[in-house]
């Protein structure tokens, strides 16, 4: 019995270690999954015909004549709906139709001045003219239906009166219908809601569609154009048909979020149906089309990290590591070298061994204090530069973080050259130095170049010593090396936390870190690779 | 049968030739010592002006009022500089990410060294490095954007920037420190002792408890502590994760509230400090004081590891 009970015991507990690693392998999945996934977004994703329209004006791709013919296709479909508001809140807008008619009696009693008409008649008709106005204006600001329409009638008792021709008194009576028309559908009583309304819309459809035609561009790019992506559209459209509003549902609750259909608001309007037209022209609106944007690797962001791609970020991490590496891989392999072939087992070696081993402790933050007390305030002004953060300073203090892992790496790829080969060359007479040169160092290059690999991306990936050092938010291109820099990694963090615009553009803040998480990955995985082809080498199998 | 030539070249060096030998040679290493003593120059440096730097508000303010005064208020009018609320949110941040990632990490270094084959270890062994090499940043984002409004929705938190979420993220990167030391050491206890106990009838789960890890157990404790390290270093995640709010946690057992730690606060008001003012010297005063607990950490698990080594190399 005991002894059922102690393997069964023994088989969870083989069983607890199974899914555990199973947890891990589930854990780098999750994590990496929505990262890679969405980021992938950025580049592979269904365009609108504002991102091409985009691309033209920032970028300058595309063909302009069949830009302009997409551009004509849609334009119809977009004036229908641009129309149905003008014509809607030209009806109910009292507070314009007021000042129209106003307008309308002064310009006819300018008309009336240059015909030829007795005094009598003049004033004869100026009166009619004002008992118009008057009349009209009465109505625009009643709410009652029945004196409305009292009003109208006595407005459209005089639309064929003869002494009215060749004047603009017509547009009193064009006016006077339509307001009619849209007072005998709409509740008066909330008009100066409908207006509020119908803006808010009208706003919508601006971000979904770009600015309408005949108004003039905004200075900002990203207002000049509506949503350049599918999957964009069809959220501002989810929120031009739904009204989202966060109500108090008891008293000291929590605010409960409440989804209204718009279309409601405009219940009875020519607005109503509007919406259905929205709705199912929305794909002849915008024309999407499946768009690999690779240039989003190469391309400038303007305005912010709004449009455009991380091309400034991807050459400032290269430029960053790439210089780094110029500081780390001559000194790395020489310490390597030293600690491997030249150094007895001495005090002093094992001073310097648990000085690296510190080195590779130290958080990373200390780094970057490091580099601003030392790099920045000390050895700039010492050497006669100007005492401000770049890419020389942020590229040093990295190179210092990663010089513990090259030496580690080189170190053991050194170790790791088998005894027998450094005895043949011995034997054949050459010198320490010369078999160390011919022999050691090709047969541990693979290995000293997984150290480069691995150092390489530890650098690209660290934000925290390059905060005080040289790395930027956003920020021109770097001319020299005493510029600052943007960085894939900063980049990172600044759109997840620093940038509010960036919130709005959720594919590039994904972009962003997964062009990161893919250039370490990429990396490391090749590390990964020449590693066990070395081990398969120099163990035989 | 053409034999070797040693006519031209006298097998005895005359002196001039053995001079010129003896002093490549010692230059030569003098310069690859020089060289390799950069390591060694470097942590000096950094100890150097990180103490000069903070040196000024350590004289000016008290040592002991900075460690234990909980109000950090370096923008008041009458500024305070307490750092016991951050030291306290940097342990408690790195405990319960420990609490974590212990238990899993040593499970999973057992799995890779005492279940299975070497086959599924060459499989796994890469996963867990690609834990360890995806960018602490790229962390952080996960933990703002995907993690924190998962938290706030389906754990009902108010705010998913917290110190569970700082804590949880943490776990998953000290992970892979843990695992690969505890599964070195455990590696290295020797076969006689793991087939001494299947010999007396033990099954493989008493064999490992009882014999595999306390024969291991100073490279465990050096895995614990260098896990440690990583996790109280670590800077963008809490930074981004742990909601910044200076305070410690009340009930102790809170973890949904937002805290700060000693990294997160340096990284956060550097930016916003002009050079050389008490904020600025107190900022590199929690540096200090992070270097060096970090060294005495350092120098913990060299010894934990240096006891590794003497156990397990004497049972080979």
């Amino acid at each position: 019995m005991k002894v059922i009970a102690r393997s069964i015991l023994d088989n969870i507990f083989t069983a607890l270690t199974w899914a555990v690693v199973f947890i891990i392998v589930i854990l780098l999945l999750l994590i990496l999954g929505p990262i890679l996934s969405r980021g992938t977004n950025a580049v592979v994703f269904r365009d609108t015909i504002e991102f091409r329209k985009m691309q033209m004006s920032l970028f300058n791709r595309g063909t302009e004549a069949k830009l302009t013919a997409e551009i004509s296709e849609i334009a119809p479909v977009r004036q229908k709906a641009y129309d149905a508001i003008d014509k809607f809140k030209s009806g109910i807008d009292t507070e314009s139709l007021t000042e129209q008619v106003r307008k309308i009696y002064r310009d006819c009693g300018q008309e009336l001045s240059y015909k030829e008409l007795t005094p009598q008649q003049y004033t004869e008709i100026r009166s009619s003219l004002k008992e118009i106005r008057d009349r009209l204006q009465t109505a625009f600001a009643s709410t009652d239906k029945a004196k409305i329409a009292e009003c109208i009638g006595f407005v459209m008792g005089y639309a064929d009166d003869e002494r009215f021709k060749g004047t603009s008194a017509g547009d009193f009576f064009r006016i006077a219908g339509d307001f009619q028309k849209s007072a005998e559908k709409i509740d008066l009583a909330k008009h100066r809601q409908y207006i509020a309304a119908a803006d808010e819309m009208e706003d919508l459809l601006t971000l979904l569609l770009g600015p309408p035609p005949g108004k003039s561009l905004p200075a900002t790019a990203m207002n000049q154009f509506g949503a350049t992506r599918w999957d964009l559209a069809e959220k501002l459209m989810d929120n031009l048909l739904w009204k989202e509003q966060w109500v108090p549902q008891q008293e000291g609750k929590f605010l409960v979020k409440i989804r209204t259909e718009r279309a409601k608001e405009f219940a009875g309007t020519e607005i109503e149906p509007l919406f259905d037209y929205i709705k199912n022209n929305l794909e002849k609106m915008l024309k999407p089309k499946w768009q690999f944007y690779w240039q989003y690797f190469i391309d400038d962001s303007t305005p912010g990290h709004y449009f455009g791609g991380v091309g400034p970020e991807i050459l400032g991490t290269l430029l960053l590591t790439l210089l780094s590496m110029l500081f780390v891989i001559p000194f790395g392999i020489v310490s390597a070298a030293y600690l491997a072939e030249c150094a007895s087992d001495n005090l002093v070696i094992k001073i310097i061994r648990m000085c690296i081993n510190s080195l590779a402790g130290v958080p990373s933050i200390i780094f970057g204090l490091f580099g601003l007390a030392f790099f920045v305030l000390f050895l700039l002004p010492a050497f006669g530069f100007v005492s401000k953060p770049c890419i020389l300073t942020a590229s040093l203090t990295l190179s210092i973080l990663t010089l513990p892992v090259m030496i580690r790496a080189s170190e053991e790829a050194i170790k790791a050259v088998p005894f027998t080969y450094k005895e043949a060359s011995l034997a054949l007479g050459a010198s320490k130095f010369k078999t160390f040169m011919s022999v050691t160092l090709p047969a541990a290059m693979p290995g000293i170049l997984t150290g480069i690999i691995l150092s390489l991306s530890r650098v690209a990936g660290e934000t925290a010593p390059i905060l005080f050092t040289g790395a930027v938010a956003l920020g021109p291109l770097p001319s020299s090396i005493f510029h600052t820099t943007r960085t894939l990694s900063y980049g990172s963090y600044d759109m997840a936390v620093g940038d509010r615009l960036a919130a709005m553009v959720p594919h590039n803040q994904y972009g962003m870190v997964a062009t990161l998480v893919l250039l370490v990955l990429c990396l490391n995985t090749s590390a990964i690779i020449l590693r066990s082809r070395l081990f398969k080498k120099l163990h035989g199998h | 049968m053409p034999t070797a030539d040693f006519k031209h070249q006298p097998l005895v060096l005359n002196y001039r030739q053995g001079l010129g030998n003896f002093l490549s040679l010692h230059i030569g290493r003098t310069i690859l010592f020089l060289i390799t003593c950069i390591s060694v120059l470097s942590v000096l440096l950094i100890f150097f002006f990180i103490v000069r730097e903070s040196l000024p508000f350590l004289q000016k303010f008290r040592l002991t009022e900075f460690l234990t005064n909980t109000g950090w208020y370096p923008q008041a009018e009458k500024p305070q500089f307490g750092a016991l609320a951050l030291i306290v949110g940097s342990f408690y941040v790195t405990i319960t990410a420990l609490l974590f990632s212990v238990p899993t990490g040593l499970l999973a270094a057992v799995f890779l060294s005492d279940i299975v084959s070497f086959k599924v270890q060459t499989i796994v062994k890469p996963v867990i490095e690609l834990l360890a090499a995806i960018p602490s940043v790229a962390y952080g984002f996960f933990a703002v954007m995907v993690l924190a409004p998962w938290m706030q929705r389906k754990l009902g938190f108010t705010t998913g920037v917290n110190a569970l979420n700082a804590s949880f993220v943490l776990a998953v990167m000290a992970l892979p420190t843990i695992v690969s030391v505890a599964q070195d050491s455990i590696s290295a206890v020797g076969r006689e002792l793991r087939e001494a106990s299947y010999g007396l009838g033990a099954t493989r789960m008493e064999t490992i408890f009882k014999v595999v890890i306390p024969a291991a157990h100073s490279g465990i404790i050096a895995a614990i502590i260098l896990g440690m390290m990583r996790a109280v270093g670590e800077t963008m995640v809490v930074w981004m994760a742990s909601g910044n709010a200076t305070r410690i946690p009340h009930p102790w057992w809170d973890l949904s509230g937002s805290i700060r730690t000693m990294t997160a606060t340096i990284a956060g008001d550097m930016g916003e400090t002009a050079k050389g003012c008490d904020h600025y010297r107190a900022l590199f005063a929690i540096g200090l004081l992070l270097l060096v607990m970090t060294l005495c950490l350092n120098v913990l698990s060299e010894y934990f590891l240096a006891g590794a080594v003497k156990k397990t190399g004497t049972s080979k």
